[in-house]
């Protein structure tokens, strides 16, 4: 056992045996991953035994590598485990499991049992930094701002519209119907000088160093234009945002963070944005993990579509869905891709149950895997913003 | 030649017949996470022992016939199978005490046919009970086991350890819910087993009713691979009401009125104890702010058309103040009943001698004794209980419950937990042996008072196991035989509940 | 809209409830601190005690659901209370 494995299960070891003294598996049925495979060494009782039995000399960072490779990160788990939903904010003492996937992936980086895919990817991202959302295609600084063309939005200003990797590069249409939103409205906004990736992935990935530089950067960019709000549309920017920055600057970090789809949902209860054509279609909600169940955010996605005209909607409420995923998060795509199209093809099965036509999203990351099922079942997967657009009379 | 199984190395060549048999390496793993994951379940464990529990190598079929070509294959070389649901059994069952092959069937989690014109569910082992619901909603049905490991534990296990119902009183229990099953014999033979012949039917009296034998034997016995369930009509109405008494000896007599009350729709009645209350008091917001004079809790729920419901409800609150009874409130009526799977392991609620909280792990009696012993056994141990915890340190009494267990007949049995925690980051030799002796001595007094060591968690611990000769008393040898009749060369879970004894 | 800021993630001082509990947050009983020397408490946002706190009814609400088409209660205050609690 190596210094590092030991600092790793020193440092993780309380929490892990929250877990350990409990292991009564509330988190199996709800995990996207577990769904699928039905192997115990994917639940968070093993992330968190893991630990354990490194202290204990009874396993190795290489023999549990692949096991932390089956985590989209999606919170299901750790917010269902009863050490977190009924005690964890009384001992305020919840179940980690996603930093502790982050930290065990984060060893595997140090230890040298990093996984191809994500090293491959991370490259790229140092490369170039943003993410190697288009495959071959190579992504640039010089393209990162080309989905607001003819948009006129300036750069720089108070507030900073950060607009996600996947968000820039692949699904544009998001990105666009969301900024027109905002110009609608009246909101001034303008954009960074030099956007990288949040870093939020690389870290997701245990490419620590790498999410930090990203971070720093950021964070400097913002502060050289005078920024003091950042609205990030995208949860995964959020979450890094208001979890990753914070501990990575803990002292000096003065900026508001503003989730999109609230602010949306404010300006349109406010009347600055009317949403007056009926969009014909039989919609059901995809709640994105990272807004649901990492955040508890619910509320403002439903009364927006509710307030779109002509639409019918067969909602599925919150708590079912914290057992639902598009497997498109935490990096699982990239090494596990078949694993991530089978989470999204029951996502969009249960959607189909419900006899809609539209699947709606509010994450750009499960668009294109709840795309892709969408397309063989004959369902649409669109973006709430996209939609809402529709509904406000924004061309494209 | 004596037979006991024995801890087989499981070599190249008989890896080499499992992936032949499965034909997909991913489902056959000899590596060390798998196994290293599989050795435990949520009761207390020899942490420093750990290794010793690893199963040699894990299996995880998807078919009856998988799982038969393994077992012919582990009874032909002699190597222990251990079967595997959930891994949420409170008392080792899926815990190898000889290593072996371990069957995980969680794979097998189908659901085969939805029958509504004969009112059946046949699915895998592998199934979870809050998941299969939630696909028989739409159905209009639901299938009643309500463990409070509701949303944890799996088909296979409900069947594996005979398990006990939150909503037993009106629904029955896993045994009573099972309608038939398909089982892999130790012999790996594939047999239908139900009351008779019949795969649907409930009830028979040709040959021998084969179907209790193969509930709640932990796996000695067979592997089950498909099972056919009971569909009841989805409630239409829930109704549930605490009720709070200064004395224990009040609570419990109106207990005892209530489960009398001859009330059809009466899905439970439970006896909060105030060590009990004490436990809730440390972080449940329902009973924090309550005066002291809360020292015993009585709950109740109902299920069933709102015709039934509804004016019972209004006799179950005459019934629940009879006797000095006082309403806790709708809020924590509902609440509480709501969170009933979720307020039993809270390793945070374990206080060492100076009440600093520590995480303990969670261990659960689950005796079955009848009404009139109640009293007496909850005296006896918190007192075993209160004397370990002094001089170890490392246990804490979380307090005692007393449900109803009859299948439909609340009135006498009653499944009775005294909570246990343990402090399992201190576990070394000594401590556990004193584990497994207190474990021991609350267990011999139920048998004291003509119970039960166990009324749904099994035998299979150590601490019970030992006392299982003793509990069955002259039926004994009629066990022994079965197990050496079914499984000749004792490959099945062994080492569990003292069958070896049946190859002496 | 709920606008993230560090400063703000801090609860606010206690209020003693009983010898072990207290309260920062409204309706949201939390343990003493001082009898977590053994096992230390974690930094734990605003947000976050709040998400868990109503996740933790909305998962209760889900479970009435899950088993029955309406609850029905008998519609009466607490006799243990006194009125502001029950
Ligand atoms: C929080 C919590 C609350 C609980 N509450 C209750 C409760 O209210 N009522 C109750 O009864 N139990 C309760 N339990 C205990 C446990 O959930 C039950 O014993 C359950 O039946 C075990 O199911 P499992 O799928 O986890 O089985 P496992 O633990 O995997 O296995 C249990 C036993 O069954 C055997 N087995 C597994 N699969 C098969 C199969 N296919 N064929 C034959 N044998 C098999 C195993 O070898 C083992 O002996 C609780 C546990 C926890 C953690
Ligand atoms: S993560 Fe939580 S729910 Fe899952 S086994 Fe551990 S303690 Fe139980």
């Amino acid at each position: 056992m190596g210094e590092k494995e030991l600092e790793f299960a020193e440092r993780w070891r309380d929490n892990a045996y929250g877990c350990f003294s409990s292991g009564h598996k509330f988190c199996r049925e709800v995990c996207p991953v577990m769904q699928v495979t039905r192997n115990e060494n994917h639940t968070p009782t093993a992330f968190h035994a893991s630990i354990v039995a490194m202290e204990k000399g009874l396993v190795e960072v290489e023999d549990v590598a692949d096991d932390f490779v089956h985590c989209t990160q999606c919170g299901a788990c750790e917010l269902r485990c009863p050490n977190t939903l009924f005690t964890g904010d009384f001992y305020r003492h919840r179940t980690r499991t996603v930093d502790v996937v982050k930290a065990m992936r984060a060893l595997m980086v140090e230890t040298g049992n990093e996984r191809e895919g994500w090293k491959l990817w991370n490259e790229r991202l140092a490369l170039d930094h943003n993410e190697p959302v288009l495959g071959d295609v190579r992504v640039s600084q010089e393209h990162v701002a080309d989905w607001a063309d003819g948009l006129d939005i300036p750069v720089g200003g108070e507030t900073i519209l950060f607009v996600d990797c996947e968000a820039a590069f692949y699904r544009t249409s998001y990105t666009r119907a969301f900024a027109q939103l905002l110009q609608r409205a009246g909101v001034e906004f303008g954009l960074m000088r030099e956007q990288w990736c949040c870093g939020g992935p690389a870290a997701e990935m245990g490419y620590q160093d790498l999410a930090l530089k990203h971070a720093t950067h950021n964070v400097q960019d913002w502060r050289a234009v005078g920024a003091k709000r950042i609205i990030a549309p995208d949860p995964h920017d959020f979450i890094a945002f208001t979890e990753d920055y914070p501990k990575y600057f803990p002292d000096d970090y003065e900026f508001e963070i503003v989730l999109g789809v609230e602010l949306i949902h404010d300006l349109v209860q406010a009347g600055k944005i009317e949403l007056t054509n009926p969009v014909e279609r039989t919609v059901t909600y995809h709640d994105p993990c990272r807004l649901n169940k990492r955040k508890g955010v619910h509320k403002a996605p439903r009364e927006l579509i509710r307030a779109i005209p002509g639409i019918t909607f067969h909602d599925v409420d919150r708590v079912t869905q914290w057992s639902y995923c598009s497997g498109g998060g935490g990096g699982l795509p990239i090494e596990k891709p078949e694993i991530t199209a089978e989470i999204s093809r029951r996502r969009v099965a249960r959607a189909a149950e419900l006899e809609v036509d539209t699947l709606i999203s509010a994450c750009p990351w499960s668009e294109r895997p709840l795309s892709n099922a969408g397309h063989e079942a004959n369902i649409g997967v669109m973006d709430l913003f996209e939609l809402l657009a529709i509904s406000a009379g924004i061309e494209p | 030649m004596s037979r006991t199984a024995f801890k087989a190395a499981i070599d190249d060549h008989v890896l080499a017949e499992l992936r032949a048999i499965i034909g997909d390496d991913a489902r056959v793993r000899p590596d060390r996470s798998s196994r290293a994951f599989r050795s435990r379940v949520p009761a207390p464990f020899p942490v420093h022992r750990w290794a010793e529990h690893f199963p040699d190598v894990v299996i995880l079929p998807r078919t009856a016939v998988e799982v038969s070509e393994v077992v012919k294959l582990a009874n032909r070389h002699g190597i222990p199978i251990v079967p595997r649901a959930g891994g949420t059994g409170l008392s080792d069952g899926a815990v190898p005490l000889r290593g072996g092959i371990m069957i995980d069937c969680k794979l097998m989690n189908q659901i085969h046919e939805i029958d509504l014109v004969d009112r059946t569910v046949t699915v895998g082992p592998g199934i979870n009970m809050l998941k299969l619901n939630e696909e028989l909603k739409k159905y209009g049905v639901i299938y009643p086991d309500d463990p409070a490991s509701y949303p944890c534990s799996l088909v296979g296990g409900r069947i594996g350890t005979g398990g006990w119902s939150l909503l037993g009183a009106r629904f029955g229990h896993t045994r009573d819910l099972v309608i038939s099953m398909e089982v892999v014999l130790p012999t790996g033979e594939i047999v239908e087993i139900a009351e008779g012949g019949g795969r649907k039917l409930r009830k028979s009296s040709t040959g021998l009713t084969l179907k209790q034998l193969f509930t709640g034997h932990q796996g000695t016995l067979g592997i089950t691979t498909q099972a056919t369930l009971e569909l009841v009509p989805r409630p239409e109405t829930e109704f549930a009401a605490f009720f709070a008494f200064d004395d224990y000896m009040k609570a419990y007599a109106t207990t005892g009125i209530l489960t009398k009350s001859g009330l059809a729709t009466l899905a439970g009645v439970v006896l909060f104890d105030e060590k009990k209350i004490e436990y809730l008091r440390r972080d449940d917001e329902a009973y924090i702010p309550q005066p002291e004079s809360v020292r015993a809790v009585v709950a109740v729920a109902m299920y069933g058309r709102r015709c039934e419901v509804e004016p019972a409800s209004k006799e179950i609150m005459r019934l629940g103040r009879s006797n000095d009874g006082k309403y806790l409130g709708d809020e924590i009526s509902a609440g509480d009943w709501a969170s009933r799977h979720d307020r039993y392991a809270t390793p945070l609620h374990g206080r060492d001698l100076d009440g600093q909280a520590v995480l303990m792990s969670w261990h659960c009696e689950d005796a079955a004794l009848n009404y009139s012993v109640l009293p007496q056994v909850r005296e006896e141990w918190h007192a075993i209980v209160a004397r370990y915890r002094e001089r170890y340190g490392i246990f804490d009494d979380w307090g005692m419950f007393a449900y109803t267990s009859g299948s439909h007949k609340p009135w006498a049995d009653y499944l009775v937990e005294i909570d246990v925690g343990i402090w399992e980051q201190k576990l070394n030799d000594e401590n556990w042996a004193a584990w497994v002796s207190c474990k021991r001595e609350i267990a011999q007094v139920s048998l004291k008072y003509g119970g039960s060591i166990t009324a749904c968690h099994g035998a299979t611990r150590e601490g019970d196991a030992e006392l299982v000769p003793e509990e069955m008393g002259s039926a004994w040898p009629v066990v022994k035989a079965i197990k050496r009749a079914l499984d000749p060369n004792n490959i099945m879970n062994p080492g569990k509940q003292s069958l070896d004894e049946a190859y002496e | 809209m709920s606008i993230f800021r560090l400063g703000d993630q801090t609860p606010p001082e206690p209020r003693r409830i009983t010898d072990t509990v207290i309260e920062r947050l409204e309706h949201q009983f939390e343990v003493d601190p001082d009898l977590m020397q053994i096992t230390p408490q974690q930094d734990m946002p605003v947000w976050d005690s709040r998400r868990i706190f109503n996740a933790r009814w909305d998962h209760l609400d889900w479970m009435h659901a899950h088993f029955a088409d309406e609850v029905l209660l008998a519609g009466e205050l607490s006799e243990t209370m006194p009125e502001d609690h029950s």
